[in-house]
């Protein structure tokens, strides 16, 4: 499954017969992107459940329901100190504007 | 096709991306790679977990541990003080065969060949690894108290810093206790495992004893200079919730245990007498490390390469959790080990896959500790690789304290309990 993929993703980035050297070239730069940005948004997983889902019956704030630019914008906020918390207001001051944004990108809702 | 999403769901994600990613062409063994994890607690259940899980479940994993079931020594210091039981901080290994496919094989490790790749297990079976994973947790260093070895099998003293059979026995010392008794906590010099763990057990235990034996006393033996983690915190509640309950003592070393007469020896100071003794010797890498010679710092931890924490000494052999020789200012913490293993399994994949590895990793810390049965202070970081030094910093204005105590920091205390759990085990 993820092969084909890949390869799929890859082709589209990559243009039309490109070199097949150039193409997996091209396909491992997103695999490698698409690695980094799961394990960047794996850091919060620790408190609000693996890809942002909580486990039944834990008393954490819920973030599964946010878009991505609703998440980004609350992260932002923290960030800022335009909304202050218990401890996001301290976590996210640690991540660049670029890693926050992969990261609500990764774990925020698409529609 | 189980978790496919986290690996794949995400193309929109990654689009707009500048990562400055350069890879080049090489083999792709992912499929056919042996991957074996040894030790599931915070970091190696995590390690496999995410193993499978950012492989899109293509890596073979072998995980082996021992214990038939998780006990987690966060949250362990409440059935120390008797207000939570053991059964409510355990938790099975079974999610990560079933929902994973992790190969779970219950044994230990007795040797390790980094030539041949293969480990050795205590049933005399042979594994062989492509990458190996260690996370055998931290190793008591009995003999740096005189006679700790011996009044540990007389059954006099406990240590209950990995939790189990140990924790609840030490709860039955201090519920058997008399009134009047004195409890009594030796702190070795950091750095141990859980940096605040001790100065959360003397508020769990001056609770209980508050309540029910309320003319004892706690007594704590602190070989730092002064307490190490969440120090203003903690010395605010001691005074507030139990004055006249405990005494604190900084830069008491203890050397030696009687166990017949149960008096410590230290340094400098007299000898102390007390009720139970619950004694925390020096720490080191887990026993596996240091026999297997990985334990490169002092004899005691293992230095590792901060991308991928593999040893410095080992081809193909990563090491995480506590057994590290840690960045500045990184905890020996679960939490940690969580993220070392997140880090980990990333780098093991992107290897094993022909593809760069992540020259930003970022890890972050989030300890809770409860100052009575329901009200929680933190701490917390994050941890940037920072290429120029190769190591881990915490960023400057990032991170803090609590304030003060708070039951919904309680709360929150639970739910990260109940996520990180799920997210390590399930």
């Amino acid at each position: 499954m993820m092969k084909k993929n890949l390869f799929k993703t890859g082709m589209l980035t990559a243009g039309l017969s490109a070199a097949i050297c150039v193409t997996t070239a091209s396909a491992q730069d997103i695999q490698a992107q698409r690695l980094y940005a799961q394990s960047l948004a794996a850091t919060c997983a620790n408190c609000h459940g693996t890809n942002g889902v909580s486990a039944p019956g834990a008393t954490m704030p819920v973030i599964n329901q946010l878009t991505s630019s609703a998440m980004y914008e609350q992260l932002q906020a923290y960030k800022t100190g335009a909304r202050t918390g218990t401890i996001m207001h301290q976590l996210a001051k640690g991540y660049t504007d670029e890693q926050l944004k992969i990261i609500a990108d990764v774990l925020g809702k698409k529609n | 096709m189980m978790n496919r999403r986290i690996f794949l769901g995400q193309s929109a994600a990654v689009a707009g991306l500048a990562m400055g990613v350069s890879t080049q062409t090489r083999a792709n063994t992912l499929k056919t790679a042996q991957v074996v994890v040894v030790g599931a607690g915070y970091g190696g259940a995590t390690a496999a977990k995410y193993l499978r899980l950012l492989s899109n479940n293509t890596a073979q994993v072998t995980l082996i541990e021992p214990n038939a079931q998780f006990i987690s020594c966060p949250m362990s210091n409440l059935v120390v003080g008797g207000s939570r039981q053991i059964a409510e901080i355990t938790s099975p290994y079974a999610g990560l065969e079933k929902n994973h496919g992790v190969k779970m094989v219950k044994d230990s490790v007795a040797s390790i060949d980094a030539t041949k790749k293969t480990v050795l297990l205590a049933s005399g079976k042979t594994v062989k690894y492509d990458k190996l994973v260690l996370s055998p947790g931290i190793g008591l260093m009995m003999e740096s108290i005189e006679g700790l070895d011996a009044a540990n099998k007389a059954g006099v003293t406990l240590q209950a810093w990995k939790a189990g059979p140990e924790t609840v026995a030490l709860h039955k010392q201090i519920a058997d206790m008399k009134d009047g008794g004195v409890y009594a906590l030796s702190i070795p010099m950091a750095p141990y495992r859980c940096p605040p763990g001790p100065y959360e057990r003397v508020c769990q235990v001056a609770n209980y004893l508050k309540k029910h034996k309320p003319k004892s006393k706690v007594l704590v033996l602190d070989a730092n200079q002064d307490v190490t983690s969440k120090g203003k915190l903690f010395k605010e509640a001691w005074a507030k919730m139990y004055p006249g309950i405990i005494e604190y003592r900084p830069q008491h070393n203890v050397t030696a245990v009687d166990a017949k007469t149960r008096t410590l020896k230290f340094d400098v100071q007299d000898d102390i007498k007390a009720d139970v003794l619950n004694l925390l010797p020096l720490m080191r890498a887990g026993d596996l490390v240091v026999k297997a010679g990985l334990a490169d710092a002092n004899g005691r931890w293992s230095t590792v390469n901060y991308l991928n924490f593999e040893s410095t000494k080992a081809k193909d052999v990563h090491i995480i959790g506590d057994s590290i020789q840690v960045a500045p200012l990184m905890p020996k913490s679960g939490h940690m080990a969580n993220q070392h293993a997140k880090v980990t399994a990333a780098a093991i994949v992107a290897e094993l896959a022909g593809i760069a590895i992540n020259p930003q990793p970022v890890l972050t810390n989030t300890c809770y500790s409860f100052v009575n049965e329901t009200e929680v202070v933190h701490v917390a970081s994050v941890h940037q690789y920072v290429a120029a030094e190769k190591t881990f910093k915490t960023v400057a204005g990032s991170g803090g304290l609590s304030t003060a105590p708070t039951a919904l920091e309680g709360v929150y205390a639970w739910g990260w309990a109940k996520n990180i759990w799920s997210d390590s085990l399930v």
